[in-house]
């Protein structure tokens, strides 16, 4: 694959060089993070429609807060300081995997549930990540919470490569068994479905893309891109091709702004941090196009 | 061709330390248009879902017969989120297709849903939000998705609730329809002048069996 990232990478850094393109596609890890973008644009548009559907935004939240334990375990067993992946993946996916089991043996409302795992993914994640802090330099934690392009290099690429990969594989032929099983688990079993093997699989697929997009967009921000981009697309849509288009869309827009515009102009914000404004206000924009334009106004989040 | 028996063999179910069903056993023939009656809370619904694969019980349900097509569910209540934005299309996309439901659907598969729609007639109402539609609209909607494709075994929980008459005819020649052409039907039902009217063989529940037989029968002894 590195060989197709330095092809492209070349030839934007041409097109940068002869003033085709603005003056950031010159800098190598300005493309890598936009090659990102293109791959998490179309995952998070996707899925986070379906979070919203699903009403499970605040569980991407415990699994970003859950990825901060992550790191810090990597960093005590010895993994890379800068893609301590194998940990990341691991504790979350235990982590998910437990709330969602729990979901299914206990009387709790779901977001009580959530509200219980968020606390303690976010306690135990500040409470390792300052234990380890003395080991690592406050760039990497800085990475960690808020995402920084200049940490994104070839692995993480691969990473969200393979993660887009699984999604679309196992993702896309699930999608309609996925979406029923919560709005109606009765037809969705009549239809087929196996409900409580979908639910598991959704929230693995969510847990991957999740830590997959950790190094752009940062642990404290990963849900808000996941729910933004969808919310936003809710507002001017009425059916499910225009809001899983429009969010992806969104999406893709949020990311390539957020991570173009602080180095054009230069300001200085993390990538993360720029990449949720610009979704934030997509969002407003279209807030106020619902509430002024007739066609729109009967939606509501 | 004929649609398949169902089997209740001695299913007993218990659901936060209630007994919900107890050793319920009857036999819905094949091909037959069978009615469950029985009270509020008698455990009908709670049956149709360990039919279904949804509820784990003890005792055995099952099948015989051959099953060529996806059984048709029209559920009780649609517990859809009214603010989720779904066309009715969509929702017709979302149970009767494999491609996502957001990537649109083939040219048979739209053919088939607008007859489905149009048999239950609710044609015109493919564009509109599904959450706008009115309670008897939706159970049009949810009858339309339930015989495309046309099923060898259809169950209905009270389909006709909150419908009005000419929706009430509608789904009483549709399910006879269905019928004549050998689909066995599985029907929870309240309306029991409906039931005298409609039903082959009616049982009557209340977490046992306390009647299984013909509607006549049932009628000499109530």
């Amino acid at each position: 694959m590195n060989a197709l990232y330095d092809f492209i990478r070349e030839h934007l850094q041409a097109l940068a060089a002869t003033g085709v393109l603005p003056q950031p596609f010159e800098y190598e890890f300005v493309i890598n993070a936009l090659l990102c973008a293109v791959l998490i644009g179309p995952l998070l548009g996707v899925l986070g429609s379906m979070v919203m559907i699903k009403r499970m935004a605040f569980f991407s939240q415990s699994v970003g807060n859950a990825a901060m334990t992550g790191v810090a375990i990597g960093v005590l067993i010895g993994e890379s300081y800068t893609s301590p992946y194998f940990s990341m993946f691991g504790f979350c996916l235990l982590f998910a995997l437990t709330l969602k089991y729990t979901q299914h043996r206990t009387t709790l409302a779901n977001d009580t549930l959530i509200g219980v795992f968020l606390s303690i993914s976010l306690a135990m994640g500040a409470s390792l990540l300052l234990f380890v802090s003395a080991k690592i330099n406050t760039h990497v934690m800085e990475s960690v919470l808020f995402g920084s392009i200049l940490a994104v290099d070839h692995t993480d690429m691969n990473v969200l490569l393979v993660v887009t990969a699984i999604c679309a594989l196992i993702g896309l032929p699930l999608y309609n068994g996925m979406l029923l099983a919560s709005l109606n688990p009765s037809l969705a079993h009549a239809r087929g479905v196996r409900v409580r093997s979908v639910d598991y699989l959704f929230v693995v697929l969510v847990t991957l893309v999740t830590v997959a997009c950790l190094k752009i967009i940062g642990a404290v921000l990963v849900e808000a891109l996941l729910l933004i981009p969808a919310a936003a697309a809710r507002n001017i849509s009425h059916s499910l091709p225009a809001l899983v288009t429009r969010a992806v869309l969104i999406a893709m827009f949020s990311c390539v702004v957020g991570i173009l515009a602080p180095m054009q102009f230069h300001i200085p914000v993390p990538t993360g941090g720029a990449i949720v404004i610009v979704a934030a206000l997509v969002f407003v924009v279209t807030t106020v196009i619902r509430a002024t334009t007739a066609r729109f106004r009967g939606a509501s989040v | 061709m004929r649609g398949p028996a169902i089997v209740f063999d001695n299913v007993s179910l218990q659901l936060a330390g209630t007994r919900v069903l107890d050793a319920v056993s009857f036999r819905v023939e094949a091909g037959a248009l069978h009615c469950l009656v029985g009270p509020n809370g008698g455990g009908k619904t709670s049956l149709v879902r360990t039919l279904l694969g949804q509820m784990p019980h003890s005792g055995s349900v099952r099948l015989e017969g051959e099953i060529t097509t996806p059984l048709g569910y029209v559920p009780q209540l649609l517990d859809f989120d009214r603010n989720v934005p779904m066309t009715v299309n969509d929702v017709m996309a979302l149970l009767g297709q494999r491609r996502p439901a957001f990537l649109g659907s083939s040219r048979a598969a739209k053919a088939l849903r607008a007859a489905a729609l149009a048999r239950t007639g609710v044609a015109a109402m493919g564009a509109k939000p599904f959450g706008s539609l009115s309670g008897g609209q939706r159970q049009r909607v949810l009858l339309a998705q339930a015989i495309s494709p046309v099923p060898w075994l259809l169950i209905l929980d009270e389909p006709t609730a909150g419908i009005d008459e000419p929706g009430v005819r509608l789904v009483e020649a549709l399910v006879a329809e269905l019928h004549d052409r050998g689909v066995t039907i599985l029907w929870i039902n309240h309306d029991l002048e409906q039931v005298r009217r409609v039903a082959q063989s009616v049982t009557v529940i209340n977490q046992r069996v306390s009647f299984h037989g013909s509607p006549a029968q049932w009628e000499n002894v109530r």
